[in-house]
């Protein structure tokens, strides 16, 4: 029996060629194209991305030039920069009767927090990826254990180390007591906090960053690894000289995830800080905007820090991506 | 079969994907059509009434059920559409009845702190002063309380529980050891003193506290506030006013008391700092009445043997209020069975159903309060003798929800370096 969508493809394929010999144009033509008859399969996908992601996105740019505030409804008439202007100098806009004050502090703690933790975790992924790509015994025991923590919620992750940081019972400061230090406030500590949250995170993600390398390792062939060792070049000039080298890809993709993981520490910082309210020293933009959005009702102006928050994680993303592509690696 | 119908086929879907798109988007913005409505329109046999509360477990969920039983055996006619949304202390539930209302789909009521905190729907409220607020309920309830139920001068929620803020909770045996006894305790800096004894006499820790969230230090400096400025100076903070002075005092109090916490006390939760009264390792807790819930709830730890509450020294004549309360929302689903619900709720048998559960006391003054427990009993005397009602900070009857944010955000840089001075700019710097 023949499959009815094969006839059907060789029809139209035949009147394309006649088509296409006579050079006329009817009505039929363009719906003709793959693309237009690949759309039942693009075209929805299509729609619903651009609908609810960039669309969505598109929406909260112009919301955030609007005044809105409070219940109601938005007046997209006058839309000015006002919200930017507060965000970045401070002052007393138009929809409040109280001073805002400017995001500079929570806005610094972000890249402190997405710097330090996707750097820490990238380099103490590849060292372990390295480490466990030895050829070694329970190799696969090793991959469950580190990449486990990946598997808890921010929620359970920041109970954990909210009692890990505990200045009389925590591990942390037992194992700093037995070699002489401590005990030591970490949690409300206003040096230590960000440091704090940013070792949590490192100690949850650094496994999947060892994850994505090790899938990297496996990639390169061992004819790499031979030749470098057959010209005699030392274990750590062969992997920072011809390894590492090959891992661009993973890097980009491991550091993409984990710039998107480390803007969502609110719901770290919420479980640990039980609310809104971690303290200037480890306030981040995410939880000042929930705090201008959810506390305030200050729509418009959380809008603002959210695109803020948007251009940072573009920014840092861009550069990586460019590069790739420039290469043709994507 | 020729290529024609296949075409025709192909664009047939399509255009029954539009008309089937466009029919949903209509169906989206259809919720805005009944939105000029003031809401009594003829709901006509609607009565569902849908309650959103974050009460779903433990004593709140048991006596939300209690209320809704009693309610139902009055009105058998009326269902609910209950609906708990979890999440600790209803910062969740506030979202998402917001987010129906910017949807434009209000629920009939929901658990709301009235007060200032009114002002976070604001707009979105019915007057009920001619159905719901008779003079029966304004000649019952204290002028604390009612004033709480207003929004602009108009009378817009029931006042369902009292929870009182200004409580020193102790444990007996700590304290006996110590030799310290409570009552005696007359000023904020009487409890730092008795801390010291405790200190040095017990094992014990003296003040257990929670400071890894800001709500437990908000409440214990506006206690201590409201004790040292007095009701005036209380006021006037509330009311944007604050003396600088008098609000870095009370802050270098708080300081003070600071030395008496558990060391890992930004490690613990309130539970944890309240367990340690239950267990004997700490004497003192400052905290709302809910945390003789807890008490009750234990074992061989009885009020007036194991444990006691005194008035937070240098409050006494205040009760410190905390409420619950059940706002008429505009545009309502379910007109005629709200306030009937909400009418029940302004009852004393209504309120005494509700309170025996969850632990706090009714807001109305002419209860029967037998059936509460004896610590209830005492708390209800104490509310009804009390010369002044005034509203909690941090629960944020006191201020508008803004400035309640600015508010926590100087105590969260607080519990970071403890300076009381700082602190205190930003204190009354929150009202500008």
């Amino acid at each position: 029996m023949r499959n009815p969508l094969t006839v059907l493809k060789r029809r139209l394929s035949e009147h394309r060629e006649v088509r296409t010999d006579g050079g006329t144009t009817s009505a039929g033509s363009i719906l003709d194209r793959d693309s237009v008859r690949s759309a039942p399969f693009w075209l929805p996908p299509f729609l619903l991305i651009g609908l609810f992601i960039y669309g969505a996105i598109a929406w909260n740019i112009v919301l955030s030039l609007t005044d809105f505030q409070g219940l109601g409804t938005p007046d997209y008439s006058a839309l000015d920069f006002e919200n930017y202007v507060v965000a970045f100098f401070g002052g007393t806009p138009s929809w409040s009767e109280l001073t805002v004050s400017p995001i500079w502090n929570s806005a610094w703690n972000t890249v402190v927090l997405m710097v330090s933790f996707s750097v820490v975790c990238l380099a103490l992924g590849l060292v372990l990826a390295i480490l466990v790509d030895q050829e070694i015994r329970f190799e696969n025991t090793f991959r469950t254990i580190y990449l486990l923590p990946m598997s808890l919620s921010f929620v359970v992750t920041a109970k954990f180390w909210l009692y890990m940081y505990n200045v009389e019972t925590g591990l942390v400061n037992l194992f700093l007591g037995a070699v002489g230090v401590g005990p030591i406030e970490i949690v409300q500590n206003p040096d230590l906090k960000l440091a704090a949250v940013a070792f949590a995170l490192i100690w949850q993600f650094s496994g999947y960053a060892m994850i994505v390398y090790l899938a990297g390792l496996r990639a390169i062939p061992t004819s790499h690894f031979e030749a470098a060792r057959v010209d005699g070049a030392s274990t750590v000039r062969m992997y920072w000289r011809v390894i590492i080298p090959q891992l661009r890809t993973a890097t980009v993709s491991a550091l993409v995830v984990l710039t998107v993981f480390s803007l969502k520490a609110f719901d770290f910082l919420f479980s640990m800080y039980g609310g809104y309210q971690p303290g200037p020293s480890a306030d981040i933009l995410a939880t000042r905007m929930v705090r201008e959005a959810y506390s305030n009702g200050n729509w418009a102006y959380g809008s603002a820090i959210a695109v803020i928050l948007f251009i940072m994680a573009l920014a840092i993303v861009t550069p990586y991506i460019y590069s790739q592509y420039k290469r043709g690696e994507l | 079969m020729s290529n024609k119908p296949t075409k025709l086929s192909r664009r047939t879907v399509l255009t029954t994907t539009g008309v089937a798109a466009t029919t949903g988007l209509a169906g989206c913005s259809g919720g805005s059509d009944d939105s000029d409505g003031s809401g009594d329109g003829g709901d006509g046999g609607a009565n569902e009434l849908e309650l959103l509360h974050a009460w779903s477990s433990g004593d709140g969920n048991a006596a939300i059920a209690a209320l809704i039983e009693g309610f139902q055996e009055e009105h058998p006619d009326v269902e609910f559409a209950e609906e708990p949304v979890d999440g600790a202390a209803r910062s969740n539930l506030d979202q998402v009845v917001l987010n129906k209302l910017q949807a434009n789909d209000p629920p009939s009521t929901f658990q709301l702190w009235p007060g200032k905190n009114l002002a976070k729907f604001d707009g979105a409220y019915e007057d009920i002063e001619d159905d719901v607020w008779t003079d029966d309920l304004k000649e019952n309830y204290l002028a604390g309380p009612q004033e709480q139920a207003q929004y602009n001068g108009s009378y817009v929620s029931v006042p369902l529980n009292i929870h009182r803020i200004n409580n020193l909770f102790y444990n007996t045996a700590v304290l006996d050891e110590a030799g310290v006894d409570p009552t005696s305790l007359s000023s904020a800096s009487d409890v730092v003193s008795a801390c010291e004894t405790i200190a040095a006499e017990t094992d014990a820790v003296p003040f257990a506290h929670q400071t890894s969230g800001t709500w437990s230090t908000v409440q214990l400096w506006e206690t201590i506030l409201l004790g040292q400025a007095g009701i005036d100076g209380y006021e006037s903070f509330i009311n944007g006013n604050g003396d600088a002075e008098q609000v870095q005092t009370a802050l270098e109090s708080v300081v003070e008391l600071s030395e008496y916490y558990p060391s890992d006390s930004s490690s613990i939760t309130f539970t944890e700092a309240n367990t340690m009264v239950m267990d004997g390792d700490a004497a003192f807790i400052h905290q709302g009445d809910w945390a003789a819930g807890a008490y009750s709830n234990e074992d061989g730890f009885n009020y007036g043997e194991d444990w006691g509450q005194v008035t937070y020294p240098g409050t006494s004549g205040s009760y410190l209020l905390n409420m619950d309360s059940f706002p008429y929302m505009a545009n309502n689903p379910s007109p005629e069975a709200t306030r009937q619900f909400l009418s029940y709720c302004g009852t004393a048998e209504g309120q005494v159903l509700f309170n025996a559960e969850k632990g706090s006391i009714p807001p109305r003054s002419d209860a029967d309060v037998s059936a509460l427990n004896q610590f209830q009993q005492d708390q209800y005397e104490d509310f009804n003798a009390a010369d002044n009602q005034p509203p909690s900070v941090e629960h944020g009857l006191a201020v508008s929800p803004a400035v309640k944010t600015n508010i926590s955000d100087a105590f969260s840089s607080f519990l970071e370096n403890y300076d009381a001075a700082a602190t205190a700019d930003a204190l009354t710097g929150a009202f500008n």
